[in-house]
């Protein structure tokens, strides 16, 4: 099972994070507005938010009032607010011209393939479920935060209260009963749509078509549809319809286990020093040895 | 932000117990709920036809062709957040630099026995322990959830370098005590031959945390994977050879032993080899190596050169003058172990919000990848046992550390 979301119907409601926050019991992460740069006033994926929708804006504020934003943020609840974005920093008419780019994806925890904190996690607390979804156990997770930079996507992270990480489920437990996971149920655009995964990459691909034929030449598929040698991790369980390039969206090009691209040559590098830093270690010795026997000079060492 | 004010009281089950996911009631059927997903295909997005959602005809080579076209263009706008930055504290860093001073001191303890020093050689068989039984504590109290630490050894798993390296730092603590206790209960044969064994899981004990740096999405560790583990076991030879090398002095091994100079020599032989494959590794990073120059790294780094720096230079004094100047150099050293692990450890938080240098290393990686290595072969990331046992045993074995971890949470 898996999830589509088609960001060319997202009309950034948040409804699915709120959704997402009431059925997993995740707590608040304190209101973060003043940010001066996007109106999206969750900022990113972490342990208690499960799924953002990324608001991504054409409106830069400018470096002026950027800079006072930041000011206020580093002095905490103490600093004074700069107004935020369009009225007098942004070239309103400009800024009416480039409305079109505002565009929104609700992010969420891809279930891929070739998962780098399921490959990553020391105590086994990530696994693969009988959905081909990927899970964290929480009554077995130990919070040794190796998942979190071993994720490509910057999808799962340590709660700094809780001690555990934290990640989407995929609503394992409404998957049990036969229910679709919240997100999906509560998003009103059907933006995110829920259910076996080739049955999405279909509807997705048409997607794709549809839009191209309409001339939005943009669109493309997130994590689905690509090449086999081209997939991202092997294949997103949860992908995404895209009209920018991935970068603006905070996503990587390409992208793959970082376990799985490294540990064989890491592993092979790093035994072979310490093999190498041993028999080193003991020649040293040896030459020593030999030398002291010669010349015994000086009483210096 | 007011994360400490945050009220994180469940509204059902107590926190930190068990997954809420079982039904409370098995096999009770649930309102709404339909066959094989029922409930998730109301929407008028699925039936095509009459809204125009997805009509087109479908064209695999159309969409393949939209995603390399997009994902391959040239990067224009750049909007992190990509990663999140790793979560550890200065105690991982301090862990690897006293665990690689552990495998340092093994080495050493085998190398003495092999030239014939056994006194040097049990001593050093003491500094490792002695300097290893305080890294599972700073890795202890690192964890999110200490309480649970056991669960570290509840699977055994090759793919995870973490999880390798929590049994390893195991094997070589149980190792290391089992030779000191040889050589308290004079059975010097034993404990050479536990030195030796010891020396073995050093090799791996030194050099893994490297591996379990590069095996991550930042930028500046996973662009140096083949230098991270060469590179710590180098810090880990020097550290090692140097805390023994003191400890020697103290106990009174007499100037002008070979020891003594042999310890000197590998010091700065492996202090340089840091250095060089650290520079190399720099060279190779490009922009990813603005990390370990800029902030708090670049600090450390900067600090740990300029030791290593001063500890060449007393070295070079200390042929002229006395023994003290090779003393202090061996102290310098230890300093710089210390300073260069915390610098790559720290490197990874500010790389991984370096948005411009991960975007960019994404990109690097694609390309055709056809020509893969049979080594280099991807496989669906799931559970699998490299231990022959009977599926029973693992998974009682499981059940029982995460249980364990539970009551000692409880506990506590």
């Amino acid at each position: 099972m898996g999830f589509f979301t088609d960001t060319s119907v997202c009309i950034g409601c948040k409804a699915c994070e709120v959704a997402c926050k009431q059925w997993n019991d995740l707590p608040a992460d304190g209101s973060q507005t003043g940010k001066g740069v996007s109106y999206d006033h969750t900022g990113d994926l972490s342990a208690s938010t499960w799924r953002h929708v990324r608001f991504v804006e054409l409106f830069e504020p400018s470096p002026q009032l950027r800079e006072e934003a930041e000011r206020a943020l580093t002095n905490g609840a103490g600093g004074h607010l700069p107004a935020i974005p369009a009225a007098g920093a942004v070239d309103v008419s400009e800024g009416t011209h480039k409305l079109g780019d505002w565009v929104f994806m609700s992010d969420v925890c891809r279930h891929c393939t070739n998962a780098g904190c399921l490959d990553a996690c020391p105590t086994g607390a990530l696994i693969r479920t009988e959905h081909q979804t990927v899970v964290l156990q929480a009554d077995v997770c130990n919070g040794c935060g190796y998942c979190v930079p071993a994720c490509p996507f910057g999808v799962v992270d340590r709660d700094p209260i809780d001690g555990r990480a934290g990640k989407c489920t995929l609503c394992y437990d409404r998957l049990e009963d036969g229910l679709e996971p919240a997100c999906a149920k509560s998003c009103p655009t059907d933006s995110i749509q829920f259910g076996p995964h080739d049955e999405l990459v279909e509807i997705a691909s048409r997607r794709v078509a549809e839009l191209h034929s309409r001339g939005i030449e943009g669109a493309y598929l997130y994590g689905a549809g690509d090449e086999p040698e081209e997939q991202l991790a092997g294949g997103l369980g949860a992908f995404f319809l895209l009209t920018e390039p991935p970068e603006r969206y905070g996503l990587p090009a390409h992208a793959d286990s970082p376990v799985q691209e490294n540990v064989v040559p890491a592993t092979l590098a790093a035994v072979a020093a310490g093999l190498l830093a041993g028999a080193g270690t003991v020649l040293a010795f040896a030459a020593a040895a030999r030398r002291g026997r010669g010349t015994r000079r000086g009483p210096s060492w | 932000m007011s994360k400490e004010h945050r009220d994180i009281t469940p509204a059902l089950g107590t926190r930190g117990g068990p997954a809420s996911w079982t039904p409370a009631e098995p096999g009770a059927s649930v309102g709404l709920a339909r066959e094989d997903f029922g409930d998730a295909r109301w929407s008028y997005l699925y039936k095509t036809g009459d809204t125009g959602y997805a009509d087109a005809q479908l064209d695999a080579d159309l969409v393949s062709e939209a995603n390399r076209r997009m994902r391959d263009a040239p990067i224009s706008d750049v909007r992190g957040p990509f990663i999140h930055a790793p979560v550890w504290s200065g105690m991982v860093a301090t862990y690897f630099w006293l665990g690689g001073m552990a495998s340092g001191s093994a080495f050493v303890s085998l190398a003495c026995d092999a030239a014939g020093d056994h006194r040097s050689a049990a001593i050093a068989r003491k500094v490792a322990l002695g300097v290893v039984s305080p890294a599972p504590v700073l890795l202890i109290a690192d964890l999110g959830r200490p309480e649970r630490f056991l669960n570290m050894t509840r699977v055994f798993k090759p793919r995870s370098p973490m999880n390798t390296g929590a049994w390893c730092l195991v094997a070589f603590s149980g190792s290391g005590a089992l030779a000191v206790g040889c050589d308290l209960i004079g059975q010097p044969r034993v404990a050479r031959g536990l030195g030796a064994l010891t020396a073995l899981f050093g090799s791996y004990l030194g050099s893994y945390t490297g591996v379990l740096l590069a095996c991550t999405a930042v930028p500046v560790w996973s662009g140096s994977r083949t230098i991270l583990g060469p590179a710590f076991v180098a810090t880990a030879t020097a550290t090692g050879a140097a805390a023994t090398r003191l400890v020697l002095v103290a106990s009174g091994l007499p100037h002008g032993h070979p020891t003594r100079r042999a310890l000197g020599t590998i010091e700065t032989a492996s202090m340089l080899t840091e250095l060089s494959i650290s520079a190399l590794g720099e060279r190779r990073l490009g922009d990813a190596a603005r990390a370990l120059r800029s902030g708090r790294p670049g600090l450390y780094f900067r600090g740990a050169k300029s030791l290593v720096a001063l500890g060449l230079s007393l070295r070079l004094l200390g042929r002229r003058t006395g023994a003290r100047e090779h003393e202090l150099a061996s102290v310098a050293y230890l300093a710089a172990g210390l300073l260069f692990r915390l610098a790559w450890v720290s490197a990874g938080e500010a790389s991984a919000r370096d948005d411009a240098v991960v975007a960019a290393m994404a990109r690097d990686r694609g390309g055709p990848q056809d020509q893969r290595r049979p080594w280099q072969a991807r496989a669906v990331s799931t559970r699998r046992s490299p231990l022959p046992l009977p599926g029973v045993v693992r998974r009682a074995y499981g059940e029982a550390i995460r249980r364990t971890s539970l009551a000692i949470e409880r506990r506590l």
